[in-house]
This record gives structure tokens, sequence and C-alpha cells, in this order.
């Protein structure tokens, strides 16, 4: 609608306004705050993995609680990069491979026997890949004598096109970091015991090197994939040139990332589901229980594309022409409602961190009938919800393509959201 | 063409742009008599399930399956009073990609947990334990129908039956007590902002309805060609599959008609390709769509699925930009 406006505008021979804010600028800021973000999230992956090949080559209760720290330290930028997702069509076709969830463990590796085994869903839930070096797919015989980044990639992720055989990515490494929690709604995370790395007699549950192979091949792949992402960020990349090509679908981009992140996704999928189902399975990290924070730095990613701002994992900001600025320009007030409202969301989700880190853990507040847990996650969907329709708001103000804004199609159709 | 000079009369004359769909046209011959109608059979169900508990009971089915279509026809209606506590989703649970009806029922059943006595406790148990896809595992899985004492599963029948005549009388109670004014009365510090912002909501509505109807009921039982999926059809027990699909078809049908009332050649467009995806539908003659597996026969689901695509498209680039407004995000933006 806008650009038949502003033709008909030239049309007509009515001057357009100057603006002060240039929109590729706010693109600019963009493309570099998604650089620096998948670079931090790179630069903690390749601490990870400095740690995982500590515990795998000295397996010990020192070596799997340093693996574990650094995994936690690792989401904090990854999580704030999930705003990048939706909208940006070379995210969204990769980002599977690095943070799908949820995902049926078994595949990987033993479970409890509550899990139970294969379903109607997932012949292959159980498949216990680390104890079975040859197994068959689909009907093909599989040799997995050796786990190799390969095996994960191209055989295992979402064998048998079953979303929930999660292969790779943070959360395949999480439960082999973790194990399956089997407190329920009751205290405490996973609580995988280091010998299960150990050598000979000390190995618990059987095949510790198969173990520390999936771990170490699960975090190679994770390191060559979050390098292609800040690679694509850097100048020239792939993502940049693609969101730069048209500067109204490049803000588009922007705020159906905001948009889908925040409803569909956070709010939907992640929180509101896990409520309602009570269950404790239904958190985005079931097996460290840091849900809390996967959702905390959704919201504060959100608002870092936004306000055009972001702090790097050593300190530093990356900051420059934002979205706000150029709202401001049209719509003062509409500019500082959308502020509150990523303020507001923000604080609801901190609320959850608060009370989590201090002991109330994610799956705690979802047990039926836990009525304060209930209502600290709601307010958090509620805050995502409700910054959702001021970011419809902006997309009016700012006028921005309409056939751009369906935010599905940034997943059933990539290519629209270039139109 | 048609859409420059629309944008061209905008400019030049703003006030006499082309009158807009009505708002209470949609509110009472769309969304009441749909909410009025999943409230008298959902309570018309809860009456029968405490007359005859047996899952295999005429009457029961017949009651279960007459509630379910009027829920069917009035799923895309999700704002306003559906969304308070949880009541769609306490409905309607599906798809359920990781099992949590059967398994939660199971649990229930296997503890003989109390919280099952009751309706007004039951609104706390999960919601894959409750709505219609619960009691369509209690009243036709062979499993789930025969498990548990029958006392026990004639409670939870009856409860289940309860919860949705709750839920379905809460909804349209809302309805008629003052949220068709929230719709009818826009302001700068009202939910709605403008009437824009109320035909986006609609626009939303019809848009995730059709999403739905092609992503979910028609393409999860699709699945792909070398890995096609009958088991995940919707409502494949009860033998709905097809069927809720053209009910939904026609409702959204219903809806987009009212919406396009300005604009007589989307109007006639969009009652094309409906025609053509019921036609299409009809054509397919496998109630469960079971046939997804025989290559032939999948293609004739697979050309059902692209009609509903073909509607999707009209409405975004063509209904869309003659209302003036975008359908926005909606729930099922995401994964």
């Amino acid at each position: 609608m806008k650009r038949y406006l502003l033709s008909t505008a030239v049309a007509l021979g009515l001057a357009a306004p100057a603006l002060a804010v240039e929109t590729t600028d706010v693109l600019d800021t963009y493309a570099d705050i998604a650089a620096a973000n998948y670079g931090d999230s790179l630069i903690t992956a390749q601490r990870l993995q400095t740690s995982i090949t500590a515990l795998v080559t000295n397996p010990s209760a020192e070596t799997l609680t340093a693996a574990r720290a650094a995994w936690l330290a690792a989401r904090v930028p990854y999580q704030q990069t999930e705003v990048f997702r939706f909208g940006n069509a070379i995210v969204d076709d990769w980002e599977g491979k690095v943070n799908a969830w949820p995902l049926d463990e078994g595949l990987i590796d033993y479970v409890d026997a509550s899990y139970g085994g294969p379903s109607d869903e997932n012949e292959f839930a159980a498949l216990n890949v680390i104890a079975n070096p040859t197994f068959t797919l689909s009907g093909t015989e599989i040799d997995a004598t050796t786990i190799t980044p390969a095996l994960l990639e191209e055989t295992l992720q979402e064998a048998d096109g079953v979303e929930a055989n999660v292969a790779t990515g943070y959360h395949a490494i999480e439960f082999l970091l973790w194990g399956q929690d089997l407190n329920g709604h009751g205290t405490g995370a996973g609580d995988r015991p280091w010998t299960d790395y150990a050598t000979e007699e000390a190995c618990t549950n059987g095949n510790c090197d198969r173990r520390g192979q999936y771990l170490t091949a699960a975090t190679e792949l994770l390191i060559s994939d979050l390098k292609y992402m800040a690679e694509a960020w850097a100048d020239d990349g792939a993502a940049r040139t693609a969101l730069m090509e048209d500067s109204d679908a490049g803000i588009s981009a922007i705020l159906t990332g905001m948009g889908s992140l925040s409803y569909g996704e956070t709010a939907g999928e992640r929180m509101r589901l896990g409520v309602m189902l009570n269950d404790p399975e239904e958190e985005h990290s079931c097996f460290a229980d840091n849900t809390h924070n996967d959702h905390y730095y959704n919201g504060v990613g959100i608002q870092n594309v936004y306000l055009g701002a972001y702090v790097r994992t050593d300190g530093t900001l990356v900051s420059g022409a934002s979205l706000s600025d150029l709202v401001a320009e049209q719509d003062t007030a509409l500019d500082t409602e959308m502020q509150s409202k990523l303020s507001a969301a923000v604080m609801a989700l901190s609320r959850i961190k608060h009370a989590a880190e201090a002991g109330f853990a994610y799956d705690q507040m979802l047990e039926r009938g836990n009525a304060a847990g209930e209502a600290l996650i709601m307010d958090g969907v509620n805050g995502l919800i409700d910054q959702t329709r001021s970011i419809e708001r902006v997309i009016t103000v700012l006028g921005v393509d309409g056939s751009a804004i369906e935010g599905s199609d940034s997943l059933d159709d990539p290519d629209a959201v270039f139109q | 063409m048609k859409r420059y000079l629309f944008a061209a009369a905008l400019i030049c004359a703003p006030v006499a742009a082309a009158a807009d769909p009505s708002v209470s046209d949609i509110i009472d011959g769309h969304i009441l008599p749909r909410f009025d109608a999943l409230a008298s059979t959902s309570q018309d169900l809860a009456q029968t399930a405490q007359q005859d508990c047996d899952p295999t009971s005429t009457d029961l089915r017949a009651a279960y399956g007459a509630a379910f279509d009027a829920w069917i026809s009035a799923s895309h209606l999700r704002f306003g009073p559906t969304e308070v506590d949880d009541r769609a989703f306490a409905l309607a649970f599906w798809p359920d990609s990781r099992g949590a009806t059967p398994r939660s029922l199971a649990t229930l059943i296997a503890d003989q947990d109390p919280i099952a006595a009751n309706v007004e406790t039951y609104s706390d148990v999960s919601i894959a334990a409750r709505g219609f896809y619960a009691l369509e595992f209690l009243l036709y899985d062979a499993t789930l129908m025969q498990e548990g004492t029958s006392d026990y599963h004639c409670t939870l029948v009856r409860t289940v039956a309860g919860d949705i005549a709750a839920t379905a009388t809460a909804i349209y109670d809302d309805w008629t007590g003052g949220h068709a004014d929230v719709l009818l009365s826009p302001g700068p510090t009202a939910t709605y902002r403008s009437e824009e912002e109320v035909l986006q909501e609609m626009l939303r509505a019809l848009t995730a309805g059709l999403q739905f109807t092609s992503d979910s009921r028609l393409g999860r039982p699709l699945g792909t060609f070398d890995r096609p999926r009958p088991k995940r059809a919707e409502a494949w027990r009860s033998g709905r599959s097809a069927s809720d699909v053209k009910l939904s078809l026609e409702s959204l049908q219903d809806l987009a008609s009212r919406l396009a009332v300005t604009d007589p050649q989307v109007a006639e467009q969009l009652t094309r390709e409906f025609n053509d995806a019921l036609d299409k539908l009809e054509a397919v003659n496998d109630p469960v769509f079971a046939s997804v597996a025989k290559p032939q026969s999948r293609l004739k689901i697979e050309v059902v699925q692209q009609a509903v695509d073909t509607i999707r498209t009209t409405v975004q680039t063509e209904l869309g930009p003659t209302l003036g407004v975008a359908a926005g995000f909606n729930s099922l933006d995401g994964d």
C-alpha cells in the first residue's frame, strides 16, 4: 500500500519530506548487531568446545561442571540472536541445526524406563545410537561404528522426517551434559554422573567412549554452524546482502522477526503451552533447568534490535541508528509505547528469572495448581503478546509492504519475505 | 491498476473511501450464531453424558459430534472471550505431536485421580486431558475407551463433557455480555485503537483459520510423499478428518464474504476459490485421509491443500489491501 501511495504522491507532484534517519543506517545497525551477536555465540561455543575436550580427555566431576558452566554461558548470546530467525530466510532455514527443540532424547542415549519406547509419532524415539553401532533406519542399514559430525547431520538429524529426532545443536549437547531431569516438578535438574564419560571399569551406563565421541562431534558441528552464520552477517555476507537488497523488505524482516518470536514462538509455543499442559518436559532447556534464561534473553534480543543496541559478551556496546529513531520521527507517541511495552515484557521475563535463580525452577512453576508459577509465566506471556500489538502498529505507521508481514511466510515461503 | 486507483482515491478524497465492511454484520451474522451453537450443543452433550456415559452409546456419540461440529465452525475466532483462561485451548488441544492427550488421560485413569470428580476442579487439569480431542480418546480410542473401572471412566466422560459445556457457555456469555461492544467501540484508549484494528483482527482470524486447515488438517496427514502420515489426521478415530476440513472452509467462506462485501470483484474471486476447494474436497471421498499413502489418491488431497493455499494468497494480496490492513501476527507464526 505504501509504495502505491508514494508513487501516487510523486505523480501528483507532492514532495516527500526529507528523513533525518536513513533506513539503510537502521539496517546497517541491525546487521552489525547480528554479526556481533553470532560472533559472540561462536566465541562462547569455542570455550564450550575447550571444556568439552577437557571433559572427554580427563573425565571428572570438575571437568563436567566446567563444561556445564560453559554451556550456560554460551546460551546468553545465542538466545538473543533468535530475533533474527523469522524474517531472515537464511537464518530460518539454518536454525534447526543448532537450536531444534523439543527433542526425543532417547534417539541419542539411554533414558529412564518412564520415557517409554517408540511412539505413533516417532518410531525412533528410543533408538539410542550411543548404544547401537549399527541399526536400520527407514529400511536402510546404518553404520554408526564411528560417531561423526556427518552421521549426526546427514543421517540422524530429523531421522524419518520426524522433527523431534534432534541429533545436533545446543539441546543435544545439553542432554549429554546433564541427562534427563527425572525430578518431575520437584527440585533439581538433570544429574548425569561424570562417570558416563569415564574409561574402562569406571564407565557408567555403558559406551562411555561412544558418548564422548557423540559429544565431541555435536560440538564440532555447533562450531561450524555458528561460524557459517557469523560470516553470513559480516560485510558482504549472504544474510547482510539479502537484508540490504530492498530497504522496505529489510525493515519488514526486522519487524517480522520481532513479532513472530514474541507471539507465536516464545509466548505461545514455549511458554503458554507449558503452563496449560502442566508438563515439566515442556520447558525449553528441560535438562539443565535453564529455561528462565532462554525466555529472558529472547525478550532482551527483541529489545536490542528495536533500540539498535547490543552489549557484547566482552562488555563492548554495538549501537547505531535504530528502528526506534525511525518510528519516533513519524510518531513519537508510538515509539514511547513500543519502548515501554518492550521494557515491561523484559521486566516480566526477568521476574521469572529472579524466582528461578533463587530456587523456584521453571518446571516447578508449571505444576498443576501452582498459582504463583502460573501467574509469573502468564505475565511474561501477556507482556510478549501485548508488545506484538504495538509491533503491528509500528508496521502500519512505517507502511511496510503488507505482503511481507504475515510472519509464518518466513517459514513456509522464505522468498515471500524478500518480495 | 485497480489498487493504484484505490490509493489515489484515498489521497484525493480520503473521507469518501469505499464503505467498510460492517463489523456489526460480522458479529451478528457470523460470530454470535457460532458461539451460540457451540454453547447449546455443548450443554446438550453434557446432559446426554449424564444420561448415558457408555462410550459406544449412539446418543452420546451423536451429541459429541454435533458439539464438535459447532467448535470446528467457530475455531478460527480466536480472540477476546476464547482467549480468557485458556478457554479455546481447553476445548481443543490439537495437534498433539508428543502424545500428551493419551498420556494425560491414561495417568488420570491409572491414578483414579479424584480431580475428575467434578467440573470445577477439573479446570486445573492439563489442557491435554480436556476438550473435544480428549473426549474423542475416551469415546473412540480402542484402548482408552475401556481403560479403568467403568465407574471412573463414566465419571471422566461426564466431567470432560461438563467442562466443555462450562467453557463454551462462558465464551458465549462473554460475547453477549460485552465483548461485542469492545469490537464496536474502538478508540484511542480502547483494546482496538481504530476500526482498522478491528478489521485486522477479523482478517487475522480468516488468515489463521485457512493456515490451520492447510498446514495441520491437510498438511499433517500428507506428511511427505515418501513418508505420508495418515495417523496424524485430525480426529481420525471418530472419522471426522475430511468433514472438519469441510466445516472449517464453509465457515471461513462465510467470514470472507462478509469481509469482501465492498469489493465485488474480490468477493466473486473468493467465492469461486472456496467453491473450488470444497469441490476438490468432495472428490477425495475419504473421511479420514487414509489414502494419503497411495500416490494416486494422495494427489487428490494435495490439490485440496493447493486450493486452500490459493485462497490464502487471495486473502493476503487482494482482500487485505482492499480492507487497507495486513493480517498481522498470529499464533501460528513461529515453529
